[in-house]
């Protein structure tokens, strides 16, 4: 390690869902590995990803056939790390989805936000 | 003397100083530093562990990453147990980041500590018995699968 990191700014943008299983694990494991290395680290759902967060539904994904890992596991443990979750406005009302419908720790922001974000971040990471 | 205890499939060294919430274990050595690493039921949670991330020198506060360690489903900090300089990292886990598996104890350890203010500190570490069965409540609150699952522990 050959600079000092902590405290950079990290934004994950994930925009698929829960019909693309192999797409969700990766980039909640960089965030995760970011808020280890003492990283402000937020993730963006937007689009499909927005089908992650609706309460049970992460349970039912299983990364491995083999493993008792599901997507509900993972997003726990990078909120447990303290990776901030945040979930599109926009894509919520595609997804006929309310607060309400969200697993806990979510919070909505709108278009805005995520431009405000990806300006004063140190690392944007697209998925 | 035996100086270990199992809890399922985890051993406990009673001979160590522990923080447990962030299963991180410290030796505490003649020449004043602090041997670190994670214990036995971290990297039963981890399973086998791919890569060690070390730092390799710097001053680290309580709680900041000393190591980031990943395995296939896991990936999180070793954090400072207490304040310090690095003095050492071992450097042999870039080449076998599986020591942490095989001897989480022994040559799995992760860093070397010079503390700054450990008397303020070391408080929060646990020892013996305390240390025993403060892991204990945390593997049956949450780890308890981890420990009972793992089929193989090497010697530590």
């Amino acid at each position: 390690m050959t600079e000092e990191v902590e405290g950079k700014k990290v934004l994950v943008i994930q925009t698929h869902g829960i019909e693309t299983p192999r797409r969700t694990y990766s980039p909640l494991f960089y965030a995760m590995a970011a808020a280890a290395m003492d990283m402000d680290v937020l993730v963006w759902f937007t689009m499909d990803g927005t089908s992650q967060l609706k309460k049970g539904a992460a349970e039912k994904i299983k990364l491995e056939p083999r493993s008792d890992v599901t997507l509900k596991t993972m997003l726990e443990r990078a909120k447990e790390e303290g990776v901030k979750l945040r979930v599109c406005q926009q894509s919520m009302n595609l997804f006929d989805m309310t607060e309400e419908d969200l697993i806990p720790s979510v919070e909505v922001l709108g278009a805005a936000s995520i431009i405000e974000l990806a300006l004063n971040a140190d690392l944007v990471m697209y998925f | 003397m035996n100086d270990t205890v199992n809890i399922g499939k985890c051993v406990i060294r009673t001979d160590l100083h522990y923080l447990v919430d962030s299963h991180c274990w410290v030796r505490f050595n003649d020449d004043g530093t602090l041997t670190v690493g994670i214990t036995d039921v971290a990297q039963n949670m981890a399973g086998p562990v791919l890569h060690v991330y070390i730092r390799k020198k710097g001053m680290r506060q309580k709680g900041q990453n000393l190591a980031t360690i990943e395995s296939s489903k896991w990936v999180g900090p070793l954090k400072a147990p207490v304040s310090g300089e690095i003095v050492e990292a071992n450097l042999a886990l870039e080449k076998d980041p599986g020591l942490v598996n095989r001897s989480p104890y022994g040559d799995g350890w992760v860093m070397r500590i010079k503390p700054l203010k450990l008397e303020e500190e070391r408080g929060a570490l646990l020892s013996g018995a305390e240390a025993v069965e403060a892991y204990r409540r945390k593997i049956e609150e949450q780890s308890v699968k981890a420990c009972a699952e793992v089929a193989e522990c090497e010697p530590k």
